[in-house]
Parts: C-alpha cells; structure tokens; sequence
C-alpha cells in the first residue's frame, strides 16, 4: 500500500515561504512526477514527505497514518538521491543490506530479498565491489536496490538520473518505468525535465513557486493546459504563445498553438522567414520571424525542404487552438 | 628531452645543497641527542673523534633507576585519556555543528577558535585556583581534564571540517534507511571519514604528550609527565646532560609508531580526501 495525502502542506524558511500551503493526493501504486523550473520547490515538497525537512504546518498522511512527526526512517519510504548516496566503505552487499539491518531483519530473509533485487537490478556480478568501482549506471542501480529491498510503501526519487549521460539517462528511465510495472508501488519521481515528466508519469504535479498549477496525466497536462505557465513548460519546443490582435480577434488575451499545430501553406496564414531549420529526418524544427505574430516555432513531419532566409506562410489548426484570459487562465469556449 | 643547460646543472646543484642543509639542520640535533646519550659525562662535550670508543649505558641505567619511567606512564596516562575524552564529546559536537541546522554555529566557530588561539597561560591561573579549592592539583584527572581543554576544542574544530566533506546526501541516505542519528554517525559519517579521525586523535594525542606548562603548575610529585621530570635532571649545581638526552629521546621515541602508522591518514586528511 502506499497512498500518500497531503493536507496543507506549507514549508517556510525564516521569512520566506518556499511553499505556500498545499493539498495532494497519491493513489496506491501510481507513478507521480513533481515537475517545475529550478527553485520552484519540488525537491523541498519530496524532502517534506521523506522526513528530512520539516513541516511549518500541514499533515502527510501515508496509508491513514499522519506521518507528519514521524522520523524519516519511520515513515517506510525509500529514497532515491541524485548523487546516489552509496556508502563509499561498504559493498554493495553490504549497502544494499544496510536498511534491513537497521530494522532488524533476520540475516537468512535479508539475503534472500538482497539477492532477488540483485538480479531484477543485473547487480549479481558485483555484489563484492565497492561503490567507486561502479560506474554512474551501475551505482544508480545499486541506489534503487537499497530502495527496492526494504519494500517500501512509496519510492522517492530525487532528480536520479541527472548525474548520467544522454544515452544513459534514456535507458535507466525505461528500466525505472519498467520497474514501476513490476513492483506496481508508488513512486514520487522529481525531476526539472519535462520530458521525463511525460514518458514516465501516471500524473504529473507542475510546481511554480512552490505552488501547484495542475495535476493531470501527461496527455491532459498536454492538451488541456490549464494556464500559461503550464502551456509553456509541458511541451518541446515550447508552445508558441501570442498576444495582441489574432488573440483578441478570438476573444482571448494570449492564444497557443503547439509547434506541431502549424502548417506551411500557400496562401493565406502568417507570412515570415525561416531563420533556422533543423532538419532530423523523422521531423523537421523551424524557427519562422513573422510580420504579424513575432517568432514561431513549426514542427513538421518529416524531412521539409526549408533553409535560413526561404519565404513561408504558416497557418494554425484552428481547432487545436489553446485561448487565455488576461489571468493567463484557459478559456474553455 | 633532459635538460642539460649548465644554467640547469647549476640550478638543479643549488637545489641539492639547500636540501641537505635542511635536512642537516633537522636531523643533527637528533644525532647529537643520540650521541651525547651514549657517552659518558667525562667525555661529553669533547669532539667524537677524540674519542670514539667512548661510549656507556651509563645514562640509560640512571634514568631506569630515577622516577622518568613512572613519569613516561604519567603521560601515557594523562595524554592518552584526555585524546579518548576529546574524542567522544568532540566527534559528536563537531557532527552536529556540521550536519544539523541551527542557529549560532558562526558563533560557535569563533568560540572554538578563540579557545584554540589563546595561550594555555590565560587559563591556568584560575584552573589552579579551581583545582586548589577541588582538591585536583596532582591528580590524573584534573591533568586530564585540563588537557582535555587543550584537546577538545582541536578535535572538534578539526573533525568538522572532515565532516564538512561527507556529502550531506549520505547523512540523510542513512536516516532514510532507518538508522538513528547516532547509528549514522557510527555507521556511515565516521568510517567514511577516519583519515580525520585518526589526524585529529594522533594530534591531540601529541598536543597533550608535548605539553609542559599545564603538567608543571597542575602536577607535584606523584602525577608529574614526562616533559616536567626531565627537569628534574637540571639541578642547582650541575645540569645532567646525558640524562636529559636519554630522556629526550624516551619522550620522542613512542610518538614515531604513531606518527608511521597513522602518516596515511593525516596526509589525506590535510589533502581532504573522501571518495564517494
């Protein structure tokens, strides 16, 4: 079991409130990711559920328990960090092993959990080694091991993969989605990449300011975004975003149109130049300086015969159009 | 390509000589020491090459029988307890100045530099007065206790510092896993970091071994360490300069293990090493 609510969660530091009070709810067994710019809380909101940062106010209740005053040891989650946090003089037997001999579990059943989280994890060959022996991969694993064998309610995970390289990082996302699947806990997962949000989350939680500005899943927070904020971090390249006369004419103060919601065409639409065309053979990536609206961003599928200074017109899906008012709220009709 | 410019030979020549008068000025005195403990009164301020062969077990037979070897124990006693009691209140101390938030730790930190920066005989005026009224003049404890005061602000000073280099992450890894904040500080913050550890005991150890003032105005007869007892061998009418050189080298000669043994660590420790 691992369903965690947060009731009025608020968290100051001195004069300063990093998070203004805040409520959530985390299903049994869903994968949840905390996304926002640097500095908009999302760690210290994970840090207030693990137990190492303590509340100004509110409640954290775990499975019915208010966990609120409860050591972080004591709340049965397990904690993922960015740099891994191994212990540099045990094996990784022995850090694996650590949180069981901490709660007392008899050596014979610690084995047995050890050994089959080393091998979900493909860390039987290096049971023996330390820690600076591993590489950045192998050490995440063996942080997720540490995690995996005390069975917790909800694994916490902190920016995990931000410590490993691009090709790296894409595989150990899949293996934690993977794991996700086979465990079926709940995992709280932080991260500043919104791609990571996407392709791994049940919901996402956007942060700004230490505030929520929506919860969905990862094709809501898409297609509906909620307000601007929203619609400009979810989504790469970032949705275009324009004010002035085209959004007045549609009765809104700004309008949005994904880059993948405009089209080249040969007449009407807005006219403008390419000032950049990146061409990726699946897609093709132009930034267009219009007269009308400013700078567009266009996502075209496949290869696109564009380059710097080339003439266009590109027009909008009208029907996949977001509109907001003056608040920066979604506009529904 | 070696250099072989005569302006390089020279150099490189230079460089060789001012080494070995270093060298010389450091360990010389060393071997007169060892000399003039090895020779008998008659012969000890003549030139070695006077007389070569003459040499005596002399000295060390007389500081065997005088009260030096009780006096050696005295420090053993004294310097090592002292380093074990500022070890168990410093190591703590010095984990929560580096691993809790409070208020007050750049307070703290001038404190326990002012502490390590004021000379010993800014306290021992009213430690001796205390220790008059508490009846600890001439006991263990109370050179203990005082050298505890030496020792303890070090220790604490210098194993945070070692602390400050244990990833905050590790701490809070530990207490995640269930472990107190004692376990993690016994089990995950102080293995990760023994080179400090042994530095700062090793180094206290010394500060408290090499102490002479505290031990002269606290001690009498009965608790006197060794640095004090060599005074002994200076008297009114003659000084007992084969004495004083067994003894110095009877001072000296316990610390070289400890230095060789524990030499690893305090170089890492001053090079800051912890490997995550």
């Amino acid at each position: 079991m691992g369903k965690i609510r947060l009731n009025g969660v608020n968290k100051r530091f001195g004069a300063a409130e990093v998070i203004p009070a805040l409520d959530l709810e985390i299903e049994d067994g869903e994968f949840v990711v905390f996304v926002g710019p640097s500095g908009c809380g999302k760690s210290t909101l994970l840090r207030l559920i693990a137990g190492l940062e303590d509340m100004t106010s509110g409640a954290i209740v775990i499975d019915g328990k208010d966990v609120s005053n409860a050591a972080p040891g004591a709340r049965g989650l397990a904690m993922v960090f960015q740099s891994y946090a191994l212990y540099p003089h045990l094996t990784v037997a022995e850090n694996m092993a650590f949180p069981l001999r901490m709660a007392g579990t008899p050596t014979d059943l610690a084995q047995t959990k050890i050994a089959r989280a080393a091998e979900v994890l493909n860390l039987s060959g290096y049971m023996d080694r330390k820690p600076s022996q591993l590489s950045g991969g192998q050490r995440q694993r063996v942080a997720i091991g540490r995690a995996i064998v005390r069975e917790p309610a909800a694994f916490l995970f902190d920016e995990p993969l931000s410590n490993l390289d691009a090709a790296l990082r894409v595989s150990m996302r899949q293996e934690i989605t993977e794991l996700h699947r086979k465990l079926a806990t709940t995992m709280i997962y932080v991260t500043h990449d919104q791609v990571e949000a996407m392709t791994m989350a049940d919901k996402i939680v956007v942060l700004n300011a230490g505030r929520i500005e929506q919860v969905g899943s990862p094709i809501e927070l898409y297609d509906t975004p909620r307000n601007l904020f929203v619609a400009g971090f979810i989504g790469s390249p970032k949705m275009n975003l324009i004010e002035g006369q085209e959004a007045q004419v549609r009765g809104a103060s700004v309008i949005g149109i994904r880059p993948e919601h405009l089209d080249t065409v040969a007449e009407g639409g807005w006219e403008g130049q390419v000032m950049l065309a990146e061409h990726l053979g699946s897609d093709t990536f132009m930034q267009v300086e219009t007269q009308a609206v400013g700078m567009l961003n266009v996502r075209m599928d496949g290869e696109v015969k564009a380059r710097h200074g080339d003439k266009v017109r590109v027009a909008p899906k009208v029907d996949k159009m977001h509109r907001f008012d003056a608040e920066g709220l979604r506009l529904v009709h | 390509m070696r250099d072989q410019s005569i302006s390089f030979r020279v150099k490189r020549g230079i460089g060789i000589a001012m080494m070995l008068a270093l060298l010389a000025f450091s360990l010389l005195p060393i071997l007169w020491t060892l000399i003039l403990a090895l020779r008998p009164a008659t012969h000890l301020f003549e030139p070695i090459w006077s007389s070569p062969t003459a040499l005596t077990l002399d000295n060390i037979a007389s500081i065997a029988r005088s009260d030096f070897p009780r006096a050696l124990l005295n420090s053993f006693i004294t310097a090592g307890a002292s380093t074990l009691l500022a070890l168990l209140l410093g190591v703590p101390g010095a984990f929560a100045l580096s691993k809790r938030r409070f208020s007050g730790k750049f307070m703290a930190s001038w404190l326990l530099l002012l502490l390590r920066m004021a000379p010993p005989v800014g306290f021992v005026i009213p430690l001796f007065l205390f220790y008059v009224q508490a009846g600890l003049i001439d006991t263990h404890i109370g050179l203990i206790f005082a050298y505890t005061s030496l020792t303890l602000p070090f220790v604490v000073w210098s194993m945070w510092t070692s602390f400050n280099q244990i990833p905050n992450e590790l701490v809070e890894a530990g207490l995640m896993d269930g472990a107190s904040l004692w376990q993690v500080l016994r089990l995950i913050v102080l293995p990760a970091a023994r080179p400090g550890l042994v530095a700062a005991g090793v180094l206290s150890f010394l500060l408290a071994w090499n102490d002479f003032f505290f031990a002269l105005v606290i001690t009498r007869s009965s608790t006197t360490t060794a640095p004090v007892a060599i005074m002994n061998f200076v008297s009114y009418a003659s000084v007992d300069w084969g004495a004083i050189a067994v003894a110095a080298i009877a001072l000296t000669l316990p610390t070289v293990p400890i230095i060789i043994i524990a030499n690893k660590y305090i170089v890492q420790s001053l090079g800051g090493a912890v490997k995550g």
